[in-house]
């Protein structure tokens, strides 16, 4: 899968969490996922968890708590499913 | 967690232990003759607290639904009349109030460390979160009462929020899985709902109800599958109420 593949996913995966639609229409990799996105804190852990399934990968919670941005996720998960 | 918290967390134990003498009747006075307040079969509750206290001596998770910014002073009235409160030094529960809440007024700050308060920041840094987190399993392991609001935040709906719920009470548990889960439905019967205050003369109905959450999953899967089974017994507590002659009228 490459980075534009993961790219959308990642959207993918937020969009359902997502309260601002506008933000969500004009999502960028720098995009931040809790302020201009507004997803509630505590569904970062859905997130996290819906990225373990898509992408079957082990997201521990150090990687977790780095995540800001719709780039940072991309990111991770490029790197974990290297 | 470094010997410094924990001596910290014991001089707070007592500190409002003996100081609940001086300070427990006033809060008691003011809840009865400055705000009228009053609860439906309050010896019927406090008998029935005393007799799951009874049945399960281990550390307590409180599971309260969240209206109104004095749920925990409202419900540590209701739970237990002031000599028992004197009696058993681990009877008051510790509360979890974020610090931004109370921060700002020493009043506050000192109400909030006599009512045995553990201040949580949101957002807060990795090392703090789990400083925090160690005082909360300490004071569990010790046999007290942890106070939590599993939906993380005052329901703006005034009914149980099972949707954008936090997973604060299952992170708790899964840290400390032999604490007993007392979930409680606190609410109004007069106005209700989501308020700062809970209005004038105000009489609150009370339910408890001990669950045994449980999951196949470990880490955050597991506490997201208590945390659920919590909020989902208090949704069911509020259908009870909901059901009930005391809810007329909302």
């Amino acid at each position: 899968m490459n980075e534009e593949q993961v790219y959308e996913k990642v959207v993918k995966v937020i969009s359902p969490f997502c309260k601002n639609a506008d933000a969500l229409a004009s999502v960028s990799r720098e995009t931040d996922i809790l302020q201009d996105l507004q997803v509630n804190s505590a569904r970062l852990v859905d997130i996290m968890l819906e990225f373990e399934d898509e992408f079957d990968i082990e997201v521990e919670d150090e990687a977790a708590d780095n995540i800001r941005t719709v780039g940072d996720a991309v990111s991770l998960i490029v790197e974990k499913t290297a | 967690m470094s010997r410094r918290d924990k001596a910290v967390l014991e001089i707070q134990r007592l500190v409002s232990y003996f100081l609940l003498a001086v300070f427990g009747p006033i809060i008691h006075g003011i809840y009865r003759f400055r705000f009228g307040y009053s609860a439906h079969d309050l010896r019927a509750v406090r008998s029935r607290y005393a007799q799951i206290r009874r049945e399960h001596p281990g550390p307590i998770l409180l599971c309260t639904n969240h209206l109104t910014l004095i749920d925990s002073i409202v419900q540590g009235v209701i739970l237990n009349s002031l000599p028992r409160y004197l009696i058993h030094v681990s009877a008051l529960p510790w509360n979890l109030p974020e610090r931004k809440n109370f921060d700002k007024s020493l009043a506050w700050r000192l109400t909030c460390y006599l009512g045995r308060c553990i201040p949580v920041t949101r957002g807060a840094s990795k090392e703090e979160s789990r400083r925090v987190q160690e005082k909360m399993r300490y004071v569990l392991n010790r046999g007290d009462i942890i106070s939590i609001f599993p939906e993380g935040t005052r329901s703006r709906s005034g009914r149980v929020d099972a949707q954008e719920f936090s997973y604060g009470s299952g992170q708790l548990l899964s840290m400390v899985p032999e604490a007993t889960v007392l979930c409680v439905y606190l609410r109004g019967t007069r106005e209700g709902g989501f308020a700062h205050f809970p209005a004038y003369g105000e009489r609150f109905y009370v339910d408890l109800e001990v669950i045994k959450p449980t999951s196949d999953n470990s880490g955050m899967r597991r506490s997201r599958d208590y945390s659920r089974q919590i909020v989902h017994q208090l949704q069911s507590m509020e259908e009870r109420f909901f059901a009930s002659e005391l809810a007329t009228g909302q």
